[in-house]
């Protein structure tokens, strides 16, 4: 709607002029919608947290030993390059706002490049899992395996997170390109760029949910034999 | 005396262009009328298209509902066998619950007069809001798609509980996939509903000037925004249990059953409020209409809102009662359950108290009203009753429950909707239906509706159990009984739908404001409402229900928006 | 919100010293459990998580000062946490079948496997 959008004024009884907010070129109303989006995320991995809460307060022992046979390294990278990624995209949405499109344009690349990093590093942990046996309709996951029932549980909760939390990495990868289309196209600039604003929050939650997802998955397990709870 | 033909009448002679003629589109500016309505992102018409859908959903709804009274005519099997009975229900529990009452009063009245009521010229997201709409499609198509696959609709009843869900051979994914798909668009209902209503009111209007329905409809969209998400990843997981085995669910992995039915009705409850709310915001603004009044206790009923839409989230353990819950559980939920009853209670008592020394018109959207009144009052009631732990042991899964719900959804909000509809029905089309058929309707479906539930309480009393197929002898009767009125229900609904056919195609011209009502949708310019809405914002200085001796305060000159009183 | 208006020093130098916030509570997150509350790992881990989820709603998504979805945001955790608490804390801990249950009972509760090695 790149229209010029003009606001109506209404007025009131002792002649004060009041604008009228109209749904076109609502700033404030777009963030909002947005936040409001995110809250949804929120309730919906919440809800997969008290699942997990739920089975690890019948198996406290096994999570954590289950925790423990995870590779804290590669999910510690992770975390580190998610870390800087947000970073990145912040920045970009910081030089779109100052009018260096430019500079925005490339942050964006870095961001784009760290995700990829992540899902690859990923992919990597969960190949070392399933030659460990461990793997969603394989080896030790089937219901004839003699693994402990806390351990099923765990790691079929983990593949459940860490698999919607990278769907919606590569739901950010695909948004992060639409976005570098849209600014090519001139619908996004310093002026209009309320969609950058909203993918760099989507982005900063996605970063939040492994902010939670980490220390419970991988952190748990990580001081030996107590662990603790 | 019940229509007045006031001086807005003769603007109809300017041959104003209405919502009909013209539209804006999602994309692109196309010139036939079909692809006119395929792309609209006009509140108004999308809340008709819903209308249109939502209610032919509602029929095939209606005609398995007749279908399965056909086969409890009787003990034994009459025409079908217990496997098909069992997608019947499933069937009509998915297309009333998912398809029909959800979307419901916000798909529908929501959509087109709530930015009416605000002074708004549209929704805060109007391409958003066409979108959602064939999300809606999209998810209506898959969960009937199932029905013509071979392993056919699923059977595990509209609550598919673990672990039966996980291991019948039926099409449940079909229904799971679908239900989310359904989830999503209701959440972007409820998105696109806040931002509106916190970004787009007239000048003036604070949140204590707005009329309840857009208080009902606001409490209704922070539950379709927070709790359908907690469904929609319970649809995930049950499918990530059944096709890749995860294990939750799943006793033989340690999984628990009973976790579903948490995490499932941690939505289903406060779902059952989403559907409530609006229509109440409904009863708030026919009751003070037909009473010539202002509403009385107009804070409470919005703060009563507030807090039903609150409290809502923490009852849903009261669906598990006979389900293997802790006692402590138990205590607790049954104690917020009754404490959640209190505002519904607090609303009651207000819209009695507005008709108080009110010159009461029973025209047919106040006889829906107050026959809503009597039937959840009985819902309410009776719900209530099996809120206490002790008496849910006896009647949980009984038609004790069953008739509780009716009462509830059918006799509460979908009354409500079928007032609405009447009340809101000449601002849609710019025409009056027969009054006097309109009555016939409403007492025809009053009388059957009370014929075909209230047996049950007793049925479910005496222990006749719900979703059976079969029965012992002695509870004939109630089947019986409940069968007739389930004639005389129906009959009554398709009556009130020819009525709003033919009042649509040959009905009178009804004029901006028929019913000499105060909020801002009876303010139009012309009737039907013009596709930009109001001529020019208003400044809102006054409040939604101001009446002086039976007649509107205020008043407006319709060029400029400015108060002529 | 001003969008046109912003002091682009200031608003960096913001970013990289939340995000040395951020990666030094990632440290700690590392060396914790060998370091302090190693009883309570859960706790400590959960809780510095907290904090940086706080960091970053603050200042990386711009919320600070912004009343309206601030309020909003805390009404959604509160009702996420009130699940949390009924269920969590209520329904399981009083659970009174653990005996005759399938998935709770002790003895029949799966044979302990050992775990695969780390990687």
């Amino acid at each position: 709607m790149s229209h010029e959008y003009i606001p109506e004024i209404a007025t009131d009884r002792d002649g004060n002029k009041h604008e009228v907010q109209g749904w076109q070129d609502d700033f404030y109303g777009g963030k909002l919608g947005f936040w409001l989006f995110m809250f949804t995320e929120v309730l919906m991995f919440g809800a997969m947290f008290m699942v997990l809460a739920y089975y690890n307060t019948l198996h406290p022992q096994e999570f954590i030993e289950a925790s423990a046979s995870l590779n804290r390294l590669l999910g510690g990278i992770n975390t580190v390059i998610l870390l800087v990624s947000a970073l990145t995209m912040g920045l970009s949405l910081l030089k779109m706002r100052v009018g260096d499109v430019k500079g925005a344009k490339l942050m964006i690349w870095a961001t784009i490049l760290l995700a990829i990093a992540f899902l690859v590093i990923k992919g990597f942990e969960w190949r070392a899992e399933y030659n460990h046996g461990i793997f969603l309709l394989h080896g030790e996951m089937l219901p004839e395996s003699g693994m402990a029932f806390g351990k099923k549980l765990f790691f079929g909760m983990y593949f459940t997170m860490t698999g919607i939390h990278g769907f919606h990495i590569i739901i950010g990868i695909g948004l992060m390109i639409w976005l570098l289309k849209r600014i090519n196209a001139g619908k996004v600039s310093p002026e209009h760029h309320i969609l950058h604003w909203n993918i760099a929050l989507y982005w900063d939650i996605v970063h939040l949910i492994w902010v939670f997802v980490f220390p419970y998955y991988y952190m748990i397990g990580a001081g030996g034999v107590t662990g603790g709870h | 005396m019940l229509i007045t033909h006031i001086i807005h009448n003769t603007r109809r002679r300017k041959m104003s262009k209405s919502y009909f003629d013209e539209t804006h589109c999602a994309i692109g500016h196309p010139k036939s009328t079909f692809m006119q309505w395929m792309l609209t992102v006009d509140h108004k018409r999308i809340g008709l298209m819903y209308a249109a859908v939502m209610f032919t959903f509602f029929f095939v709804a209606v005609a398995t509902a007749f279908l399965m009274r056909l086969e409890l005519f009787a003990p034994g099997a009459q025409f079908i066998d217990g496997d098909t009975f069992n997608q019947a229900f499933t069937l009509h529990g998915v297309i009333m619950i998912f398809l029909f009452i959800v979307p419901g009063v916000p798909a529908v009245l929501g959509n087109i007069v709530m930015p009416l009521m605000i002074g708004a010229k549209d929704v805060s997201f109007p391409r958003l809001n066409w979108f959602t709409f064939w999300l809606y499609i999209l998810g209506a198509l898959v969960a009937l798609a199932s029905l013509f696959t071979d392993a056919g609709f699923a059977d595990t009843g509209w609550t598919f509980y673990a672990p039966y869900s996980l291991n019948t051979g039926t099409n449940v994914i079909f229904t799971l996939v679908a239900a989310f798909i359904l989830g999503m668009a209701s959440i972007l209902t409820g998105l696109n509903f806040l931002v509106t209503i916190h970004r787009l009111r007239a000048p003036g209007m604070t949140f204590w000037k707005m009329p309840l329905f857009v208080w009902g409809i606001y409490a209704t969209a922070w539950i379709q925004l927070l709790a359908t998400p907690v469904v929609g990843i319970t649809l995930i997981l049950a499918i990530m249990e059944k096709y890749f085995g995860i294990g939750i669910f799943d006793p033989a992995k340690g999984g628990d059953p009973v976790l579903f039915e948490h995490l499932f009705w941690i939505y289903s409850h406060p779902a059952v409020y989403l559907m409530i709310l609006p229509a109440f915001g409904i009863m708030s603004e026919i009751i003070p209409t037909f009473s010539r009044r202002e509403i009385f206790g107009y804070r409470s009923i919005a703060l009563s809102s507030a807090s039903i839409a609150g409290i809502g989230y923490l009852v849903w353990g009261h669906h598990l009662y006979t389900s293997g819950m802790a006692d402590t559980a138990k205590v607790i939920f049954s104690f917020l359950t009754f404490f959640v009853a209190i505002p519904t209670g607090i609303k009651f008592y207000d819209w009695v108290a507005t008709m108080y020394k009110g010159k009461i018109i029973l025209s047919t959207p106040m006889l829906w009203a107050l026959g809503t009144i009597i039937t959840f009052t009985i819902g309410g009631l009776t719900g209530v009753t099996i809120a206490m732990i002790g008496v849910d042991i006896h009647l949980q899964d009984t038609y004790y429950t069953v008739a509780h719900f009716h009462y509830a959804m059918l006799g509460g909000v979908v009354f409500l909707f079928f007032a609405g509809l009447h009340y809101w029905f000449p601002l849609m089309t710019g025409k009056m239906y027969n009054e006097k058929h309109g009555k016939i309707s409403f007492y025809l479906q009053f009388v059957g509706f009370n014929l075909l539930w209230f047996p049950m309480f007793i049925a479910g009393y005496y222990g006749m159990p719900r979703r059976y197929f079969d029965y012992l002898p002695e509870f004939q009767i109630y089947h019986q009984v409940s069968f007739v009125g389930a004639v005389v229900f129906i009959t009554g609904l398709i009556y009130m739908f020819v009525v709003f056919f033919r009042g649509w195609r040959y009905g009178e011209a009804s004029g901006t404001n028929p019913w000499n009502a105060t909020t801002l949708e009876w303010h139009l310019p012309s009737s039907p409402p013009p596709l930009e809405n109001h001529s020019k914002v208003p400044y809102v200085d006054f409040e939604p229900y101001e009446y002086h001796h039976g007649q509107p305060v205020v008043k407006f000159d319709y060029e400029t928006m400015k108060r002529i009183d | 919100m001003d969008t046109n208006t912003i002091d682009y020093k200031k608003e960096r130098v913001a970013y990289y010293k939340v995000l040395i916030g951020l990666l030094l509570l990632t440290a700690v997150t590392f060396i914790q459990p060998h370091l302090f509350m190693a009883e309570s790992t859960f706790l400590a881990q959960m809780t510095i998580a907290v904090v940086k989820a706080w960091l970053i709603i603050m200042y990386y998504m711009h919320l600070k000062g912004d009343k309206l979805i601030g309020m909003m945001g805390i009404f959604s955790l509160v009702i996420v946490a009130t699940f949390m608490v009924i269920v969590i804390g209520f329904d399981v801990p009083n659970f009174q079948y653990g005996a005759e249950s399938h998935i709770t009972g002790p003895a029949s509760a799966g044979v302990e496997h050992a775990t695969p090695a780390k990687h």
